[in-house]
C-alpha cells in the first residue's frame, strides 16, 4: 500500500488503534488459558483469528517483522486447533505467546512515537517454530497417523478421483482448442488462478484436460505454472467469442493464446485416455474446522454496536458546548435584560437552560470510558510477579465498568501499576511466613473502583503485612519532617509520609521497588490528575489504598477571586482556609518579602497585586482577604482584594499564542462574559518560594 | 454507473484499507460487516453490486456466508480476500461460486484489476 498516494496516517492510526485493542484482548485470553490450563475451542479460534489479523495489517503496512511473528504464532495456533488433544505445556507457551506479545507492543510503541519497526523478531520465531516441531514430534508419538493439517494442503496427498467419462456423441461436433497462459509476475497462487480458467471454462466445455494437472493440491504447481505457462486443451460447441470473454474473467493473465487444432498434442492425448475427472472434494478434515467457527465467548461481539471516534473530535465537541454552556449564561444574564419583566422570555430560558444542562452531560458521559481496560492490564503484571517472586497471588477485580473520563484514564495505569507492584514484592508476604501467620498461602490483592459523589474511588487493598507506623514515624523523624506532636498525628497523617520523595523504610531494593522513588511519583501523578491518596493499614493484617480522582478533568470546583479589576480562579482543592488580616500581623523580612504567623507557623504571604502587576488593587491588608493555598510540601498565603464566590468553572487551556506564565493553568469565561484566569498552586509556590 | 460495494473483514484495519481504496477509485461503500451472519443480513438489506468478503472471521467464516449470499441470489458478484496459504478454502470459495480472489497484502492496483472486471 505504501506507494498508492493513500495517505498513511489514517490507516496508521488505524493499525495502532486496532493492533493495541487485538493485543490487549489476546493478552486476557492467554493469561485465562493458562490460568484455567485448558484451551476452549472458542479461545483458540480468537488466538488464531488476532494473530491472522495483525499478520495481514502488518504486511499491508509493511511491518515485517511483526508480520512474521504473527505468522509463526498463527502457525502454532492453527496446530493446536487441528489437533485438539494434544498435551501442551501451558506456562511454556503462554510465556511465548506474552514474549510474542511485548515485542509486538514496544514495535508499536516504537512506531507510534515517531521510530522505526527495527526490532527483529528471529530470535522469538525460531523459539516459537522450536515449539511447534516439539509439539508435532510428540503428537506423532501419541498418536499412530498423524492427521497434521498444514496450514496449505498436504503434500503428496491427491483427492483425485476417478470416474469412467461416457463418450458424448456430440463431441465429435465439438471444436478443439487448445490455450496457453502466462500469469504476471507476483500475482501468487498461480494455481488457483489456472483452476479458476478451468472452472469458468467447465460451463461449455464438453471435456477438458491441463497441464499441470493437479493444480490445487499441489501448491507447488503453482511454481510450474510460474516458469511453463499452464496449458488448456478442451473441445467445446461454444463459440471463439464466447470462449474468448470467459477466458478474460480472469484476471493477472499476462499472456494468453487461445489455438484452434485439429488434434490434441500428445501430453494430452495420455491424459485423455486416462479420462480422469477430477473431483473437487473438500478433505473431510478440512470440512470440519470450516463448521466449527460458530463458537461464543467471542470478546469480539462487542465492536458490533460500538463505533470509535477520535478522540480529538471528542475533545472539540467538549470546547464547544463548554462555549455553549457559557454563551447560555450570557444570553439569560445579559445586563441588557436587568429589570425587564420578561415570563415567556424566562420560561424559554429555563427551557434552554435544561436543554445544554443535558447535552453537557451525555456528552462528558461519551468520554467516560470503564476503567476495565487499565484494571485488566494488572492481570499480566499479578501473572509476572507472581512468577519472580514465587507468591500465589489471586487478584480480585470489583466494578471494572465505573467510567472515568478518557483524559484520566490514560494517567491513571502507570500509578496503579505501582501500586499493584508495591503491594506484591513488600506488602504481601512470602508463603512461609503466611502461612505461620495463619494465612492462607494465596495472598490476595483487591482492586476496587466505584462511584463516591463527583469523585471515583478506586482502591488498593491486599492481605499482606501492613504498614509499621512506628517504623514510619522513627524514619520521618531522623528526615525531619515531624512538625506536630507525635500523638497528635493520625494513622493517616503518619502513613501519608510514605508517598515523600526518597522514603523508603526498606533496607533491601528489589528489581522493582523499594528506592522510594515511586510512590511519590504516583502521588504526583494522582495529583496531576486532580487527584487525591490515602492510605489506611493494618500492621499484619493488610493495607488498604484510596485513590480518589475527579470524574472529569475539564470541570473544577474553584473560588473566584478579585484582584483590581482582574479575576482569578483558585481550585478549591489548593485552598487551606481564608481569612482577614491587618498590616500589624505582617513581618518583613530584611528582602522585603511579607511573611504571617498562623497558629505558631510561618507562612509567605504572596501579594497577588505585586506578583501580576496589577494596578488599582487593594494594598492595605485589612482591606483585604488572605486565602492560605498549600501542595503538598509548601503553603503561602496569597494577598487578594475579595472573595467573589465559590463556583464549577470549565477549564479552558491557554490559547497558545500567549506565552506560559509560571502559576497560570488556565482560564474560563465567566456567566457575565468575563475572563478569570485559573491559578496553578504548585506553580506559584515554586515560582515565589524558590 | 456508480457501483456499490459491501466490504466484509473482522479486521477495522482492512475494511478502512478497502474502503479507502474503493472510494478512491469510484465505487461507493454503502456498507460494512466484520462477520459472516452480519454479512448475509447486510447483503440482503441492502443489495449491493459487488462484495469484498474476508475468509477468516467470527461466527460465520467468509465461505459459509459466500454461499449463503449466492443461494439468495444467484447473480451476487463476491470477490474473496484471503492470505497466503489459503488455496484450500480458495478453491470452495470458487467452487461456490466466488468470482475473483485478492491475496493480502495486496496493493491499489490489482484490487482495481479484479474488480474492474466484474
Amino acid at each position: 500500500m505504501s506507494n498508492d498516494g493513500i495517505s498513511k496516517e489514517p490507516m496508521l492510526e488505524m493499525y495502532l488503534f486496532e493492533g493495541n485493542l487485538l493485543v490487549e484482548q489476546l493478552e486476557e485470553i492467554i493469561i485465562k488459558c493458562e490460568k484455567d490450563k485448558k484451551f476452549e475451542m472458542g479461545d483458540i479460534n480468537e488466538i488464531f483469528r488476532i494473530m491472522h489479523t495483525i499478520k495481514g495489517s502488518s504486511a499491508m503496512m509493511m511491518f515485517n517483522q511483526i508480520g512474521l511473528l504473527a505468522h509463526s504464532l498463527e502457525d502454532l495456533f492453527f496446530f493446536i486447533r487441528a489437533n485438539q488433544n494434544i498435551e501442551i505445556d501451558f506456562v511454556g507457551l503462554s510465556d511465548l505467546v506474552l514474549s510474542g506479545i511485548d515485542f509486538i507492543k514496544a514495535e508499536m510503541n516504537k512506531i507510534e512515537k515517531g521510530s522505526g519497526a527495527d526490532a527483529l523478531a528471529d530470535e522469538l520465531i525460531g523459539e516459537i517454530k522450536t515449539m511447534l516441531e516439539q509439539m508435532k514430534i510428540s503428537y506423532e508419538g501419541q498418536n499412530a497417523a498423524p492427521a497434521t493439517l498444514a496450514n496449505s494442503t498436504p503434500d503428496g496427498q491427491k483427492a483425485l478421483y476417478y470416474i469412467s467419462s461416457y463418450q458424448n456423441p456430440s463431441a465429435e461436433k465439438a471444436t478443439k482448442y487448445c490455450v496457453q497462459a502466462f500469469f504476471e509476475d507476483d500475482c501468487q497462487m498461480e494455481n488457483i488462478r489456472a483452476y479458476m480458467l478451468v472452472n469458468n471454462l467447465q460451463e461449455i466445455v464438453i471435456e477438458i484436460h491441463h497441464i499441470p494437472a493437479d493444480i490445487i493440491d499441489n501448491a507447488a504447481s503453482a511454481d510450474i505454472i510460474r516458469e511453463t505457462g499452464f496449458t488448456i486443451c478442451f473441445s467445446t460447441l461454444a463459440p471463439y467469442g464466447e470462449i474468448e470473454s470467459i477466458l478474460n474473467q480472469v484476471a493477472f493473465v499476462r499472456k494468453m493464446e487461445i489455438n484452434q487444432v485439429d488434434d490434441y498434442p500428445a501430453e494430452f492425448k495420455v491424459l485423455q485416455s486416462r479420462r480422469e475427472i477430477i473431483l473437487d472434494e473438500i478433505p473431510q478434515e478440512y470440512q470440519q474446522t470450516l463448521t466449527e467457527t460458530v463458537e461464543t465467548g467471542s470478546t469480539n461481539n462487542r465492536q458490533q454496536n460500538i463505533i470509535s471516534v477520535s478522540v480529538a473530535k471528542l475533545d472539540m465537541l467538549m470546547d464547544i458546548v463548554g462555549e455553549i454552556v457559557i454563551s447560555e449564561a450570557m444570553v439569560t444574564k445579559n445586563p441588557d435584560l436587568v429589570g425587564l419583566q420578561l415570563e415567556g422570555f424566562s420560561k424559554a430560558a429555563r427551557q434552554l437552560r435544561k436543554l445544554t444542562d443535558e447535552l453537557q452531560d451525555i456528552v462528558m458521559s461519551i468520554r467516560m470510558v470503564p476503567v476495565s481496560m487499565v484494571f485488566h492490564k494488572m492481570n499480566r503484571i499479578v501473572r509476572d510477579m507472581s512468577k519472580r517472586l514465587a507468591k500465589e497471588v489471586n487478584l480480585e477485580i470489583i466494578g471494572e465498568t465505573t467510567e472515568v473520563d478518557k483524559n484520566i484514564i490514560d494517567h491513571l495505569s502507570d500509578p496503579l501499576m505501582h501500586l499493584i507492584r508495591n503491594a506484591m514484592d513488600h506488602g504481601l508476604e512470602s508463603k512461609e511466613d503466611r502461612i505461620t501467620a495463619g494465612k492462607p498461602s494465596q495472598g490476595k490483592i483487591t482492586l476496587e473502583a466505584k462511584n463516591a459523589g463527583g469523585d471515583v474511588l478506586i482502591i488498593v487493598r491486599d492481605d499482606g503485612r501492613g504498614l509499621n507506623r512506628d517504623k514510619i514515624l522513627n524514619k520521618a523523624r531522623q528526615r525531619g519532617l515531624v512538625h506536630k506532636p507525635e500523638s497528635e498525628l493520625t494513622d493517616k497523617e503518619v502513613f501519608a509520609y510514605i508517598m515523600l520523595a526518597g522514603f523508603s523504610t526498606n533496607e533491601q531494593v528489589t528489581e522493582f521497588s523499594g528506592r522510594g522513588v515511586g510512590m511519590d511519583v504516583v502521588a504526583k501523578n494522582i495529583e496531576k490528575i486532580g487527584g487525591s491518596i490515602t492510605i489506611e493499614s493494618n500492621f499484619g493484617k493488610g493495607t488498604e489504598i484510596f485513590v480518589k480522582i475527579p470524574l472529569t478533568l475539564a470541570i473544577i470546583d474553584g473560588i473566584e477571586v478579585g484582584v483590581g479589576k482582574s479575576r482569578y480562579t483558585i481550585p478549591t482543592i489548593s485552598i487551606r482556609e481564608s481569612f482577614r488580616s491587618d498590616d500589624q500581623e505582617i513581618i518583613s523580612d530584611g528582602d522585603g518579602n511579607d511573611m504571617i504567623m498562623i497558629r505558631g507557623q510561618c507562612y509567605p504571604v504572596l501579594r497577588l497585586h505585586r506578583m501580576f502587576k496589577i494596578k488599582n488593587a487593594v494594598t492595605t491588608i485589612s482591606d483585604g482577604m488572605m486565602v492560605m493555598i498549600e501542595t503538598d510540601s509548601k503553603a503561602a498565603c496569597l494577598f487578594v482584594d475579595r472573595l467573589v464566590g465559590e463556583q464549577q468553572v470549565v477549564v479552558k487551556a491557554l490559547p497558545k499564542y500567549l506565552k506560559k506564565v509560571q502559576g497560570i493553568a488556565g482560564c474560563t469565561i465567566l456567566g457575565d462574559g468575563g475572563i478569570s484566569l485559573i491559578l496553578d498552586a504548585n506553580g506559584i509556590l515554586e515560582g515565589q518560594l524558590a | 454507473m456508480v457501483k456499490s460495494v459491501l466490504v466484509v473483514d473482522d479486521a477495522l484495519f482492512m475494511r478502512l484499507g478497502l474502503k479507502t481504496m474503493l472510494e478512491k477509485n469510484g465505487f461507493q461503500v454503502i456498507g460494512e460487516a466484520a462477520n459472516g451472519v452480519v454479512a448475509v443480513e447486510k447483503y440482503k438489506e441492502l443489495h449491493p453490486d459487488l462484495v469484498t468478503m474476508d475468509i477468516t472471521m467470527p461466527e460465520v467464516d467468509g465461505v459459509e456466508a459466500l454461499r449463503q449470499i449466492r443461494a439468495f441470489d444467484g447473480n451476487a458478484k463476491v470477490v474473496m480476500v484471503s492470505a497466503m496459504g489459503q488455496e484450500v478454502m480458495i478453491r470452495s470459495a470458487i467452487m461456490a461460486g466466488a468470482k475473483n480472489f485478492i491475496v493480502k497484502p495486496f496493493t491499489e492496483e490489482s484490487v482495481m484489476k479484479v474488480l474492474s472486471k466484474l
